[in-house]
């Protein structure tokens, strides 16, 4: 091809790219949107699509990476703005999405009623998980501490707080948190602590309760339980700086246990950066915190209709069994639901509860005072 | 030859006022960039941080933020080891880099273009990057407690998670160009001035002390400044590698604004390292304006 021709048709061909793209919400091809990671948007591409569309000829999925929170919130706004000029939202499904944002969709008839909606698996779902009607929850992930079991007998692993304390201090050195706002393991090992501090009761703690007098009050009871075991912590008092650091931490053979999320430990274990017999275990007293993933069906959607027999569809058995087995999270139905050979592999990291800590001005002062408490405390020239 | 100069249609170099304009013109872009995106964001940080609403609502002058600062015992550690890291840093670069460029200034070979290659690599690698070969190599288990065990030597302390975290990894990606600008400098010397010192009877000492580095100190500071500018506000290396407190004004100052979500506290941690790092870009300023004096 002469370098002119070439030239013409690379034009062209980037023009043909630039126009706008046109689409119309089609009958038959649900529009789904995701703010969650990569990994997720993998396992829909790879499980659950290929599985749904082989159950329910004629309905595709097209899956659509809205990026962060701030993304389905924009789709949710427009599907608002379509729903009052009755044109089409093209959006029939969140991946994950609070029912509460954008704000007065629920109101505006924009999010369908789940628990209205005739789900045949609905009754399935973990009542712990449900925070509103119109939002399924249908995957979790939770803190959980992981440990060398070659270092470490399953048998002796700590089950509650004070028997994790006596155990670090027992063996010092041996266990690392990261820096509570670089990741959530750290961060929910702190919020255990402040949960411990004060009176082991996670309805305590609310997302507008609070004030400058109570979170000193207790927070700097949670700062006295870590400063306390500082001294005793991996070197002495340092802190990794994320998630995947403290796992390369544990699989590098430096620490012994450390908190980590279940499905990203679920996932190293999988390719082999963590070793198969890698320990997990869950306090007892109070499970460290977690939270659910929730989905939303579009009412005025084009594709209402399959949209919910999609969310039906990911509550069965064999999606929540993939859950477990393949993204590494926590199924978002009850325990009884899932196949009694997974109940019996992941026995130990089954939540008997899920408390969650709520964020806002919380964060704040969490992420503020941990640093100016609990990190310095420790005089680690020595 | 007079004749043929004035003769010509256009000077090489042309002073007349005329063509001022265009000049002007093509440096009002980079000027107009540098205006809007550096010099009007710290008059507006400045502006932000002593003009605004007290605790009653009423605007006016406050330094409140600033008093804060530095009565703060935790904003002062932080600051105090960026100080700390940034002088330690500099003395590194200057003890590792003078000697890694006087040997390539002053050999010949093959060898000496390995080397230069060597400490040229850092540029082209990303601190992430480097971070995570870092911990991997330097860090607890890491490859050097490998190799020392295997000849059953202790492990080393490792510097992951320490303020000499940050140090050894901030050196090592300031190298190349501090490795570079020495270089440039030592261009200058002359091989003819060495030789007459030493055929006075100069040894190879006093060949540095009294010929070499008063001809290379313009070049010393500039590169001095720009690798402390560039440490001073550095980011990854110490969020990676350095311990969680204290820790340095970059990602203290990125966690108060999005962590804390204190925009206040982050803007005056952020005037006050630039009020840092002015004082050593005058530095820079001043030396290469003496340069051009020349």
């Amino acid at each position: 091809m002469k370098r002119r021709d070439f030239m013409l048709a690379a034009g062209t061909a980037a023009g043909a790219l630039m126009l706008p793209r046109m689409s119309f919400g089609a009958e038959g091809t649900i529009d789904w949107y995701t703010s969650s990671d990569s990994n997720i948007l993998d396992f829909w591409t790879n499980t659950v699509k290929p599985a749904f569309e082989a159950a329910n000829p004629g309905i595709t999925l097209n899956l659509v990476d809205a990026g962060d929170g701030a993304g389905v919130i924009a789709i949710g706004e427009r599907a608002i703005a379509a729903k009052q000029t009755n044109t089409d939202p093209q959006a029939d499904f969140f991946e994950s999405g609070d029912a509460l944002l954008p704000s007065g969709a629920i109101e505006a008839g924009v999010y369908t009623n789940i628990k209205e909606a005739g789900l045949s698996n609905y009754s399935k779902v973990n009542p712990l998980a449900i925070q509103s009607d119109y939002s399924l929850p249908y995957r979790g992930s939770q803190v959980l501490l992981a440990y060398d079991s070659a270092k470490l007998a399953a048998a002796d692993a700590p089950k509650t707080w004070d028997d994790l304390v006596a155990w670090i201090k027992a063996n010092p050195g041996q266990f690392v948190y990261n820096r509570p706002d670089k990741g959530g393991s750290g961060g929910n090992f702190v919020r255990r602590a402040i949960h411990q501090a004060n009176g082991l009761d996670p309805a305590a703690f609310t997302v507008d309760n609070y004030t400058e007098e109570f979170g000193n009050e207790a927070l700097t009871k949670a700062w006295a339980l870590l400063s306390d075991i500082a001294p005793s912590l991996y070197d002495g008092g340092a802190y990794s700086s994320g998630n995947t650091q403290s796992i390369q931490l544990l699989a590098q053979g430096v620490v012994t246990m450390a908190p980590v999320w279940s499905d990203q430990v679920l996932q190293a274990i999988d390719q082999g950066v963590l070793p198969a017999e890698t320990g997990l275990v869950q306090l007892t007293d109070l499970a460290l915190a977690g939270g659910f993933t929730r989905s939303i069906v579009i009412e005025n959607g084009t594709n209402r209709d399959a949209a919910l027999k999609l969310a039906d569809f990911i509550l069965s058995e064999e999606i929540q069994g993939a859950i477990l087995t393949e993204l590494g999270g926590f199924p978002g139905v009850s325990w009884d639901y899932v196949s009694a050979e997974l109940r019996e592999r992941f026995a130990d990291i089954v939540p008997l509860t899920i408390p969650t800590f709520p964020g806002g001005a919380w964060d704040a002062a969490i992420n503020d005072g941990w640093y100016r408490n609990v990190a310095p405390n420790v005089d680690r020239a020595s | 030859m007079i004749d043929a100069t004035d003769a010509a249609p256009r000077p090489l170099i042309d002073t007349t006022a005329r063509r001022r304009p265009i000049g002007l013109l093509l440096v009002a872009v980079p000027v107009f960039l540098v205006a809007w995106l550096v010099i009007w964001p710290i008059i507006s940080a400045i502006l932000r941080t002593v003009w605004r609403p007290d605790a009653n609502g009423t605007v006016g002058f406050n330094l409140s933020s600033y008093v804060f600062f530095f009565s703060d015992r935790y904003s002062l550690d932080n600051l105090s080891v960026t100080l700390w890291t940034t002088i330690t840093c500099a003395a590194l670069l200057l003890l590792i880099c003078l000697p890694i460029s006087l040997y390539l200034r002053f050999s010949k070979g093959r060898l000496p273009d390995y080397v230069q290659a060597m400490a040229i690599f850092p540029m082209f690698v990303p601190s992430i990057i480097l971070s995570y070969a870092f911990i991997r190599v330097l860090g607890p288990n890491g490859m050097v407690d490998i190799l020392l065990n295997s000849v059953g030597l202790p492990k080393i302390r490792t510097p992951y998670l320490t303020p000499w975290g940050p140090v050894i990894g901030l050196v090592w990606d300031n190298i190349p160009l501090t490795v570079l600008i020495l270089l440039s400098g030592l261009g200058n010397v002359a091989n003819q001035a060495i030789e007459a010192a030493r055929d006075v009877g100069a040894n190879k000492l006093q060949v540095l002390w009294h010929i070499i580095l008063p001809r290379i100190s313009n070049s010393v500071l500039v590169a001095l400044s720009f690798a402390v500018l560039g440490i001073f506000s550095a980011f990854t290396l110490p969020y990676l590698l350095g311990p969680a407190s204290p820790e340095m004004m970059g990602p203290f100052m990125q966690r108060t604004f999005r962590e804390v979500n204190d925009p206040l506290n982050a803007i005056t941690q952020a005037v006050i390292t630039f009020g840092f790092c002015i004082v050593f870009g005058l530095f820079y300023v001043r030396s290469v304006a003496h340069n051009q004096g020349k």
